[in-house]
């Protein structure tokens, strides 16, 4: 880039962001930059705000019907996929500590969780789900008591000082399922979580608990409005 | 209240296939189009387009509706996996124009987001209007086209530096308008 010397040197930096998302950089060039978003996220919000602002260009792109084999492909391609989930939230903004402790920590979650809800003689088997980020960090294990009308949650990571209020989801299976919201959630200790009576009887194996960031005193618009930072699935014990 | 697409997302995130169809009806002709676009190949953007819904599946997770919209934070994703496609053909790469292709309607996104994009095409096309008219239009053609530098250079018959020049200072201005 120094054949344009006419350029403030304090604006180039600027300039490689919005050179990235336009696409105007050639091989070598992207290689660099994506090499650079990986740890400078400076770039990496740059490059956001870029992608927010120039997106509705593609407004102009006349949309065109793929094959219908095409889905099938992707559906295929899935499994493998998943089994290999290499990105996350936690490892781009750092925003748990103490990968290293995790089998630990999960275990002591678990035998904390059950803990919580007490060995209460019932006949129905309580319901645990892990929730893990897409990196498969488990973050926080849920427990559903017995009588199926509260829910302990364990952190099993710990978070750092995010502002942002953590709220738990329940996610029904089905179509046009919305998520529903369960309550806030604390980063450092356990909590216990009365579920609403209405929605007692959907905590089921098939259904799968979420977390998601939210601005403090949780989502203003009753659906997740922030990431989803931890999910898994209710099974049964 | 945001989109059906925005909560089919956070579905996603959690591993609900189902969603990934619904996130995949709603937007696969709109990114199909965007690849198309840049690759000027069916074949080639058949495969991105794949590749797009394999990464949406595996990255929904850190989707941020309050920092993105959903079909933009798409777009960004096509363009980025076709852009690197277009780049790793070898020099002499094709040109051909596009085989007839079935357009098809848009499906409408919800009301709350169709305006907010509205809005955010809006003050866009404010910004693009403040720059000098060739470089608002080298602008687009290099965001639609993926083109490099050089192509532009080429196309609009001008000398590499004045390219990049128009380039840059276009972009400069503009990150400054969209900033008022």
């Amino acid at each position: 880039m120094s054949d344009d010397d006419t350029i403030d040197p304090a604006d180039r930096g600027k300039l490689t962001a919005a050179e990235y998302v336009l696409g105007v950089l050639g091989g070598e060039e992207r290689r660099e930059v994506k090499r650079r978003l990986a740890h400078e996220p400076a770039l990496a919000s740059e490059v956001a705000f870029w992608e927010e602002r120039l997106g509705v260009l593609a407004d102009a792109v006349a949309p065109v019907a793929p094959p219908q084999h095409t889905w099938s492909l992707i559906e295929d391609a899935i499994p493998a996929a998943e089994a290999a989930r290499p990105t996350s939230l936690w490892q781009s903004l750092a925003f748990w500590r103490g990968f290293g402790i995790a089998a630990a920590t999960l275990a002591a979650a678990s035998i904390a969780a059950l803990a919580y809800i007490g060995l209460v003689p019932a006949t129905r088997a309580p319901l645990m789900a892990t929730l893990a980020g897409s990196s498969g960090q488990p973050n926080f294990v849920a427990a559903v008591t017995a009588t199926g009308n509260s829910l302990v949650v364990v952190p099993a990571a710990l978070l750092t000082n995010d502002p942002r209020a953590i709220e738990l989801w329940l996610i029904l299976p089905g179509p046009n399922q919305r998520p529903r919201s369960l309550g806030l959630i604390q980063p450092g200790q356990p909590i216990r979580l009365t579920i609403p009576p209405d929605l007692a009887g959907h905590l089921t194996p098939d259904a799968a608990l979420a977390v998601s960031l939210e601005p403090p005193g949780g989502s203003p618009t009753g659906l997740p409005t922030g990431p989803v930072i931890a999910s898994g699935k209710l099974t049964s014990l | 209240m945001r989109s059906q697409l925005a909560a089919a997302l956070a579905r996603v995130a959690g591993g609900d296939r189902a969603a990934l169809r619904i996130v995949y009806q709603d937007t696969c002709a709109k990114l199909f189009g965007v690849c198309l676009r840049i690759l000027k190949d069916r074949s080639e953007a058949e495969d991105v387009l794949q590749d797009v819904y394999v990464t949406v599946w595996r990255k929904a997770a850190t989707f941020d509706p309050g920092r993105a919209s959903p079909i933009t934070w798409m777009v960004a994703i096509a363009r980025n996996r076709a852009i690197d496609r277009l780049r790793m053909r070898t020099a002499g790469g094709r040109l051909e124009p596009i085989e007839a292709a079935d357009a098809v309607s848009d499906p409408a996104p919800a009301a709350v987001e169709r305006v907010e994009l509205a809005q955010q095409h809006q003050r866009l096309t404010r910004c693009l209007e403040e720059l000098d008219a060739r470089h608002a239009s080298a602008i687009r053609e290099a965001f639609l086209d993926g083109a490099t530098y050089e192509d532009l250079a080429a196309r609009m018959n001008v000398p590499l530096g004045t390219m990049k020049s128009w380039i840059r200072r276009g972009l400069l201005k503009l990150r400054a308008c969209l900033e008022r």
